[in-house]
């Protein structure tokens, strides 16, 4: 069967600028949140990014909805180049493409009902009239799961899984082909946690949506996605399916990163890498690979060139020099 | 039976309000022996941290301590005086916090701060303090440790920051450690090497280490045995083994189930029904029973404690054949 493309992001990047000199005007410096990253979303998957604190997920994530204004790069949804779409057409876009955000506390206005709130976007994009418009918030109100009683209460009124679960209803209100998901369950304990991730999959399946999760919780991604991109230092370093991606990873950060999930199994007494030291700045990272400081097997083209992310087997890609010969041998 | 060197008998604790006191912990009791790691799991709410502030003498001023002991080896905490409460904490039992931060001045330099805490407690000139200070900081496994002496909590990485509170709260050879949430704050591949790293001590140190925290993958690599908690009370007691083979209370099940695992594949995982109930609207009888899969009438009567063989109890009726501790 062959899949459509639906998200395409090409050469990403995303630059912040350090400010310096006497006045402060001078940029004397960037910090390469997201650096040059390229990857496809499919209609109907679930797309995992996973990384540790800073390695730029969150930033790709806005940078994908013009949230964050890209350095460069390219974002096609439905073939159609968003970077280049002006406000007006971009503001109808995003009626396709929406986000839930990791916390419920701070992403809903305290001063507005819920009904009010998951109104908003409907009023914004015109949709139906005023009575449609409610029976539309009803409606959405049921499928996550919240009693049609609550429309009058206020967010502070609810517990952290019943606001994400607000949260996610306003994003499912205009209709979207496209939800990023940035650490939506991050905030919430375990019990809370698998609730959300059900309804998310329940919606998936009714309303054939596809998602861009992102999150920093291992086992969660794997439960959760079709497929995984691993980003360190604003680098997508590997890329495949979840069981190939879990069962063997092929980069080394990937392996290290995935030998360190605590597992809820005493008996499993298993080999980890521990890496040394911490993530470098991403305003001055290491040149070459990003992540040659802390390899247990860096050689010494690592420390010059930058690996490029390239499919390895079909399906599955990896940046990283240890991968490159079989090129070599054809050089040789 | 070796003696435990730290005992919590009956121990409530609560806020006192114009309605009268809120229990925010419940009548609970467990013990710490020597050398061993004790887990305390729950979810936000169910008085984990308040329990352990309980233990320091740490609590916020509006939460006061009802009524139950606290036994040090044979001295009883609660009896005695702020000041020598004072001498008791740091030294004989210390406690790193969540967020190291937080927890850390930002006006003073580390060396500073791991000093002050050393002269406090121990007889020691500046000098020689200074010394210690840096011989903890290089067996916490820190680089530059002479430089970073004279830096600022500031200029460290989460990581980093957690080991220096780890040098500190260590510095004085305390007997037990509470940890409560240590690495929650900090990436897996950091929490791979702090974690190692406070193994590597308790076995050099010979410390009993109390481990509070909600990620049940930290329960199941590091303790020895695990109280799990909702609510305020200690619903299950046991083994670390046996709570992830054979857990108890239905609670347990219910957590143990909710999260996803990296070795197993399901569609969709099981989940607990509800929410944690506010204290302020505790349910009468079972606290748990509202949200239970095997709740029934007898549920509306507070269930004891049950022991349902010698590595683990149980605060539930389903348990009611077993002798009742």
């Amino acid at each position: 069967m062959e899949k459509n493309v639906l998200l395409e992001v090409n050469h990403l990047k995303k630059y912040f600028p350090i400010k310096g000199g006497i006045f402060g005007k001078k940029t004397i410096q960037h910090v390469k949140a997201v650096d040059d990253i390229s990857f496809q979303v499919f209609e109907g998957e679930t797309l995992g990014i996973v990384g540790e604190s800073g390695c730029g997920k969150s930033t790709t994530g806005r940078a994908i909805l013009r949230l964050i204004e890209p350095t460069s790069g390219d974002v096609f949804f439905e073939g159609r180049n968003i970077l280049e779409m002006n406000k007006r057409q971009m503001r109808a876009l995003r009626k396709d493409m929406q986000i839930v955000f990791q916390d419920p506390f701070a992403s809903l206005n305290p001063r507005m009902k819920v009904k009010e709130i998951i109104e908003e976007p409907l009023i914004n994009f015109k949709m139906h009239d005023s009575a449609a418009r409610k029976k539309r918030v009803a409606e959405l109100l049921e499928q996550v799961g919240l009693a049609p009683s609550h429309v009058d209460r206020y967010p502070h009124e609810f517990s952290g899984g019943q606001r994400q679960r607000i949260g996610i209803a306003r994003a499912l209100a205009t209709n979207p082909k496209l939800i990023i998901a940035d650490e939506p369950v991050s905030g919430l304990d375990v019990s809370i946690q698998s609730q959300v991730l059900n309804l998310l999959k329940d919606l998936q399946k009714e309303l054939g949506l596809t998602y861009i999760f992102i999150s920093h919780d291992l086992s969660v991604v794997k439960h959760f996605c079709d497929r995984i991109g691993v980003m360190y230092l604003g680098k997508m370093v590997e890329m495949g399916s979840k069981h190939e991606l879990y069962n063997r990873p092929l980069h080394p950060y990937a392996r290290a990163l995935l030998s360190a999930i605590p597992r809820p199994n005493p008996k499993l007494k298993k080999e980890r890498i521990i890496l040394k030291g911490d993530v470098p700045s991403p305003s001055n990272p290491p040149d070459g690979c990003s992540f040659h400081p802390r390899c247990e097997e860096c050689m010494s083209i690592c420390k010059e060139k930058t690996p490029d992310l390239e499919e390895k087997e079909p399906g599955r890609y990896v940046a990283c020099h240890l991968y490159d010969q079989e090129d070599q041998e054809k050089i040789i | 039976m070796e003696e435990p060197i730290l005992k919590v008998e009956n121990l409530e604790v609560g806020v006192k309000k114009d309605t009268g006191f809120m229990n925010i912990v419940n009548n609970i009791s467990f013990f710490l022996k020597k050398g061993e790691t004790l887990g305390i799991v729950g979810e936000s709410g169910c008085g984990k941290s308040m329990t352990s502030l309980s233990i320091m003498d740490l609590t916020p001023a509006s939460v006061s301590l009802k009524s139950g002991k606290i036994l040090l080896k044979d001295k009883d905490l609660t009896a005695m005086r702020k000041n020598e409460r004072r001498k008791v904490r740091g030294k004989e039992i210390a406690m790193i916090f969540q967020e190291p931060m937080t927890s850390l001045n930002p006006v003073y330099t580390i060396g500073y701060q791991i000093v002050e805490m050393i002269r406090n407690h121990q007889n020691m000139t500046k000098k020689q303090a200074y010394q210690h200070a840096l011989n903890m900081l290089q067996l916490v496994g820190i680089p530059r440790a002479d430089e970073i002496l004279h830096e600022y909590p500031h200029q460290l990485s989460g990581g980093m920051r957690q080991r220096v509170m780890i040098a500190m709260v260590l510095s004085c050879s305390p007997e037990i450690l509470i940890a409560d949430e240590p690495t929650t704050a900090l990436d897996v591949t950091i929490q791979a090497q702090i974690l190692e790293l406070m193994k590597s001590l308790q076995e050099e140190m010979n410390m009993s280490i109390i481990l509070i925290t909600h990620d049940l993958g930290v329960v199941a690599e590091m303790c020895d045995r695990v109280v799990v908690m909702y609510a305020g009370e200690i619903v299950e007691e046991s083994e670390v083994h046996e709570l992830f083979e054979n857990p108890k209370h239905p609670y347990t099940k219910g957590l143990l189930e909710s999260l996803p695992d990296v070795d197993e594949d399901r569609e969709y995982l099981s989940s607990i029904k509800g929410t944690v109930p506010s204290p302020s609207e505790m349910p009468e009888g079972c606290r748990f029973a509202p949200r239970c899969a095997f709740a029934s009438e007898k549920c509306q009567e507070d269930p004891p404690v049950f022991r349902v063989n010698q590595k683990s109890s149980c605060k539930c009726w389903l348990f009611e054949d077993s002798t009742a501790e």
